[in-house]
């Protein structure tokens, strides 16, 4: 009952359902089920189990709606094994939905996949489409006949790209002989050459220094300016979020448990702002009304509050003149720390 | 791991039957455009050549082979066991000849598909605007063609130790065509066995059995018409004559030119029934996926 509210609530807020333009990605009750033969343990089980046909179901994705308009650039987080990556499998049609409806740019992937394929790009962080033993440079070569991308348009991109994410001097190395890095750049090209209006960013920025991460995000952002490509990106760090989407759903346990944008999703969850004030002189035992003092170190005393009921300049003023204060700041609440509370307590408050 | 098919509403199963008869007129106009499939048999063809010393091996190993086979073959024949119709020189020509489509029909471009279901990887070969059998076949038959390539050399170096009969023409032509239609045959027999790892992730037992059955049923090392008796006609009549027995039996003779037709005609109905198993085992499977870690 929870999630249709959320659901409808998200709707609301999502620019394609207000501005009556066609969802370039729609999908509605989405469910995913895999079923396997129930393993069994103990000294026999592997036995037993090719005897039985006990099987158990697993719910990946359990009846997700949502729709993306052309030119999104929307976050999709969750926990692990939440249905994330099965959902951007289903979009690609890599796999078949149990039920439910989807449509990408018109076409419904699974019947569709070869002519899908030809609208969208994917990037999987975790695996590489590039050919392992070939030089960077043979793997674009091949999707040009892969894709039939005329030459001019071939050479235009192929320029722009290795330019943008500086690939130059990299071409002519066999792929298994890349970091990580490089190889990302590279599938990160391999995924635009033949200039998808749809890209699926699955953890693309997994296990990339901190340089290599930004290059990413900029990467991404120049895309989605540039070309206006539509894009839909799912990630553990929340900074590749707050970076890059004014939207974000977060799904948990195959289910859709937000969607909208992440300023509301900070407004409605992330109420408790907290004020640091550092005492010039020692201080027993801090008061401020309407503050709540959460933590006193040394002379630093961290109060936390309301945003919605207390005013933050008057706090600062009532600190300044009780105390003797050197140093005053205030903490905005961390995305990470508020999604984490949605996990732990539901999408319900507020 | 077995996976149990996945259940669909009436209502999704009858528009899936008419999507897939959708697809599937779209794949056969996308079969037109084999630019993309000349390029993979291209990549495989010089991805293959880069390994030399593998190459060499592969020559001498079959020299060797020739060499004790004619050895076995003429101590045998002395000892009086002629068997049928076919004299020492047709003998020694036919295991010659089957050394020779050896080299290219080992060749198994369809066992990078187990590789690429138990790692997962498939899935980077499903974004892609191309069929997966078709992408196997190509890089398959990239392979097969270096192998051809080899083909000579071998056959100039075994000719150093054994006399093999060169045929006429026309029947040349017509165990060139047998051969084809065999390698397809075999194709599609590999891709069928490597296919079981859609259901079970894994399909070594599978494809170990098969290759078993089929080195000693196709005719590869024995003529099938050593069989006696029933057991003969049974070996002639299962599929895995189809590759290599058919074409041998052409080229060597034991098939006269008034049978080619029928020969020909049976190794095709395999062809075609193959086909069809495996383009409903495939599309099968596509609902059966499931990408290992992730």
């Amino acid at each position: 009952m929870i999630g249709a509210r959320l659901r409808t609530r998200g709707r609301t807020c999502n620019p394609a359902h207000i501005s009556n333009l066609p969802a370039i990605i729609d999908t509605r009750d989405l469910r995913k089920v895999f079923r396997s033969l129930k393993r069994r343990t103990g000294p026999l089980g592997a036995l037993s189990t090719l005897f039985s046909h006990e099987r158990e179901e697993r719910v990946a994705v359990g009846g997700v709606t949502m729709s993306l308009e052309s030119g999104e650039l929307v976050g999709y987080i969750g926990p692990n094994g939440a249905g994330k990556s099965t959902t951007i499998k289903m979009l690609t049609g890599i796999l078949v939905p149990t039920s439910g409806e989807l449509r990408v740019a018109g076409l419904v992937p699974w019947q569709q996949r070869q002519a899908n394929a030809r609208n969208i790009g994917v990037v999987f962080g975790q695996r590489s489409q590039l050919y392992w033993d070939l030089p960077l440079i043979e793997s674009f070569d091949l999707l040009r006949a892969i894709y039939g991308i005329p030459q001019a348009q071939y050479r235009r991109n192929l320029n722009e790209l290795v330019e943008l994410l500086q690939m130059e001097d990299l071409l002519r190395t066999p792929v298994r002989q890349l970091s990580l890095g490089q190889r990302m750049r590279g599938d990160f090209a391999a995924a635009m050459m033949h200039n998808p209006s749809i890209v699926f960013l699955d953890e693309p920025t997994i296990g990339l220094d901190v340089v290599a991460k930004e290059a990413v995000r900029e990467f991404i952002a120049r895309i989605n300016a540039q070309r206006g490509t539509t894009i839909l990106l799912t990630t553990h760090d929340l900074a590749d979020v707050e970076r890059l989407c004014r939207r974000i759903v977060l799904i948990d346990h195959g289910q859709i448990i937000y969607d909208g944008s992440i300023d509301r999703l900070r407004d409605e969850y992330g109420r408790t702002r907290t004020l640091v004030v550092r005492f010039a002189a020692p201080v027993v035992d801090p008061q401020l009304d309407g503050a709540d003092l959460a933590s006193m170190e040394s002379s630093t005393a961290r109060f936390s509050f309301d945003r919605s009921r207390e005013h933050a300049g008057l706090l600062v003023r009532q600190a300044s003149e009780r105390y003797s204060v050197e140093d005053i700041s205030f903490e905005e609440p961390e995305l990470g720390a508020i999604i984490r509370r949605i996990y732990v307590e539901g999408y319900a408050t507020s | 791991m077995g996976l149990s098919s996945v259940e669909f509403t009436s209502k999704v199963m009858l528009r899936h039957d008419a999507g897939q008869l959708r697809e599937r007129a779209r794949e056969l106009r996308s079969l037109m455009n084999l630019k993309p499939y000349i390029e993979f048999a291209r990549k495989a063809f010089a991805r293959e050549a880069v390994y030399r010393v593998e190459v060499l091996t592969k020559i001498g190993s079959l020299i060797l082979r020739v060499y004790v086979l004619r050895s076995l073959w003429t101590a045998l024949y002395a000892r009086n066991a002629a068997p049928l119709n076919l004299p020492l020189h047709s003998m020694i020509t036919y295991v010659t000849v089957a050394m020779l489509m050896s080299l290219i029909l080992s060749v198994d471009g369809t066992w990078l598909l187990r590789e690429k279901i138990r790692e997962g990887t498939i899935e980077t070969d499903l974004i892609k605007p191309i069929s997966i059998p078709l992408y196997l076949f190509s890089d398959g038959f990239g392979q097969a063609l270096l192998q051809a390539v080899l083909v000579i050399p071998s056959l100039l170096c075994a000719l150093l130790l054994v006399h093999i009969d060169i045929p006429n023409g026309a029947t040349f032509v017509i165990f060139m065509l047998s051969f084809t239609v065999g390698y397809c045959v075999n194709f599609l027999l590999n891709l069928l066995m490597n296919s079981v790892a859609f259901w079970t992730l894994d399909s070594t037992v599978a494809q170990m059995i098969v290759r078993w059955a089929s080195e000693l049923l196709s005719g590869a090392i024995i003529p099938l018409t050593f069989f006696p008796g029933i057991v003969g006609r049974v070996v002639t009549a299962l599929p895995f004559a189809a590759i290599y027995s058919t074409p041998l039996l052409i080229y060597v003779g034991v098939i006269p030119a008034s049978q080619w037709a029928l020969a020909i005609a049976v190794q095709c109905i395999w062809l075609v029934l193959f086909a069809v198993l495996a383009s409903m085992v495939w599309s099968a499977a596509s609902r059966k996926i499931v990408i290992q870690g992730g």
